[in-house]
């Protein structure tokens, strides 16, 4: 009985792996074809494995476009917003939770309606907002614009109100404000679901493409998608570029991969937090 | 008892927030819905109220009812394979006690990488010379299609994408749901004699139906919004084949400038999508299991 238990998940388990190694194969395709010759991949052989690594595809792709450039241009706007959204998040969620006002229960409800409406249908006053404001084609533009977050309000709300009220009560007898109350106190208790909006909004942020594809035109202020995309369009045609394209890929993809299999614990358990919000 | 805000505690702990979500989310919003009912064109500054021809023109528009019927296929071609998938893959790994972690990252990791980059990498995989795809079909000798120029296949080739792309994500979800279920149900399941089809039917299926509403849910509003990997693949070809209601939208505000009939898309999208998520609010709070 035993033995055919662990045949029986040995089996379960070499299929589960198939399926991984399936998941990723489109990135592992891609680091071999970015170590590949053009003539290599136009022979159309079957092999996966590039006979001479051409490194220097990575070299000759930077040279095309200012790649790290669009990197480091992800990552700051990113990590701003990210830090920003989790500030002002934090003081609705506290209001919300720990102050009495006036319309409290509507103005939640009112943040609690825009959760899931489609960002794409606010584009285009958001446009000439974004133009008013002289923010257009600037990274300050795509920041400014990415600020509110409603899942971030949601949940460190819900964390929000797992703090005892007695510790807040307590605090509040010995004369502390509210601003040291939220960070010395309710911060600090909810510091994984501080941890985990963080990584889901920087995900999304770092990967965003549609809407600062629209409102930036000039290289220095492409994020990576954007900026791998337009050189995409302009080289894509010929199959002559085709390792350099997938060389500039690489660039793109594999900062938050590397990140991910590092820090993959806290990756998981971010999205599986992020499935405490139903309703 | 909670403590009574003064005005200034209520004008930084609320009002200076509440900024961005009005600038950027509230009042676009709001504008939208008004802009769908004029002619503006972006580049002159005059405009005329043109009630709701918008809309008649929209309904009476074959590219926008081409574009309702390929965001239906792809909504539904997209949501139900990742649902199930989700679902299958979570079981399995639920039964394994070693390994989970490292099996769920493999199958995760596509959620994390870059929309963008990935459909440059997979409009390569489905070449119909070079590309991995066509090589594996024809090494089974199965039929090869040319996906990305074909419009019978060309939305079949966003749908697999999007499916790759999301399905590592509802794994989690699912296995999350079936970690929370009471190992007592099963116990009893056991005493009654229950196999594992009726496990998985009686006790797996029903328990997690709070996760399944909540992902379909999701992951349609998700689908409304698919624009990167149409716009890398195929930018809505070939013939409109893989243009959406978004993707409709996108290529009359800025490429036509035609922001009245853009405007009125996108209300269309965003009543569908308070639909939506007003059924799942509605439903989420009657069934809440755990």
């Amino acid at each position: 009985m035993a033995k055919r238990e662990k045949i029986e998940k040995l089996i379960l388990f070499l299929i589960l792996l198939a399926i991984g190694l399936f998941m990723v194969f489109p990135m592992v395709w891609m680091m071999l074809s970015s170590l590949k010759t053009t003539e290599e991949i136009l022979g159309g052989s079957l092999t996966l494995l590039p006979s001479d690594p051409q490194w220097s595809n990575f070299p000759k792709a930077l040279e095309m476009a200012p790649f790290l450039r669009f990197v480091w241009n992800s990552f700051f706007t990113a990590s701003v917003i990210v830090i920003v959204q989790l500030f002002l998040s934090s003081l609705l969620a506290y209001a919300l939770t720990q102050m009495e006002f006036k319309g409290r229960n509507t103005l939640f409800m009112i943040v609690l309606s825009t959760y899931m409406l489609p960002a794409a249908a606010t584009y285009v006053p958001s446009y000439v907002i974004i133009s008013r404001l002289g923010l257009m084609d600037s990274l300050a533009g795509i920041i400014v614009s990415n600020l509110a977050n409603v899942f971030t309000i949601f949940l460190l709300r819900q964390n929000f109100l797992k703090v005892p009220k007695e510790l807040i009560e307590a605090a509040r007898a010995d004369g502390a404000s509210e601003w040291t109350i939220l960070w010395k106190i309710v911060a600090p208790m909810s510091k994984n679901a501080l941890i985990n909006a963080s990584i889901l909004s920087f995900v999304l942020n770092f990967n965003n493409y549609l809407w600062p594809s629209l409102i930036t035109n000039s290289e220095e202020n492409y994020l990576i998608s954007v900026g791998l995309n337009r050189f995409f369009n302009t080289q894509g045609a010929f199959e002559q570029t085709f390792p350099l394209i997938m060389a500039a890929t690489v660039i793109s993809v594999l900062p938050l991969l590397i990140i991910y299999f590092v820090l993959q614990k806290y990756f998981i358990s971010a999205v599986s937090s992020s499935s405490g919000l139903k309703g | 008892m909670d403590k009574k805000a003064n005005i200034w505690q209520l004008l930084f702990f609320v009002a200076i927030p509440l900024v961005p979500l009005l600038v950027f989310w509230i009042i676009p919003l709001f504008v939208s819905v008004w802009l769908s009912f004029t002619n503006w064109d972006y580049i002159s500054p005059d405009y005329e109220y043109v009630g709701l021809s918008n809309y008649l023109n929209m309904l009476a528009d074959e590219a926008f009812l081409q574009a309702l019927g390929n965001t239906l296929l792809f909504a539904v071609g997209t949501v139900i394979p990742t649902i199930i998938l989700g679902f299958i893959f979570a079981v399995m790994l639920s039964r394994l006690r070693r390994n989970v972690t490292f099996l769920q990252g493999l199958m995760f990791a596509p959620w994390i990488t870059p929309m963008i980059g990935m459909s440059i990498v997979w409009s390569w995989m489905f070449d119909p010379r070079v590309g991995p795809v066509n090589q594996m079909l024809g090494f089974f000798g199965l039929p090869e299609p040319h996906w990305l120029t074909d419009s019978n296949f060309a939305i079949w080739a966003v749908i697999i994408v999007t499916v790759w792309k999301n399905t590592g994500w509802a794994m989690l979800f699912f296995s999350d749901a079936l970690t929370k279920i009471p190992q007592s149900l099963f116990e009893v399941a056991d005493i009654e004699g229950a196999g594992r089809w009726a496990k998985i039917r009686h006790i797996l299926i029903p328990l997690v139906s709070p996760t399944t509403l909540f992902l379909f849910i999701i992951l349609t509003l998700d689908a409304l919004q698919a624009f990167d990997q149409i716009n890398v693949l195929t930018q809505g070809g070939p013939s409109g084949s893989t243009r959406t209601l978004l993707y409709l939208y996108y290529e009359l505000a800025f490429e036509q400038f035609n922001m009245g009939a853009a405007t009125a898309v996108a209300v269309l999208i965003l009543v569908i999508s308070a639909i939506l998520s007003f059924i799942s609010m509605k439903i989420s709070k009657k069934y809440v299991y755990y």
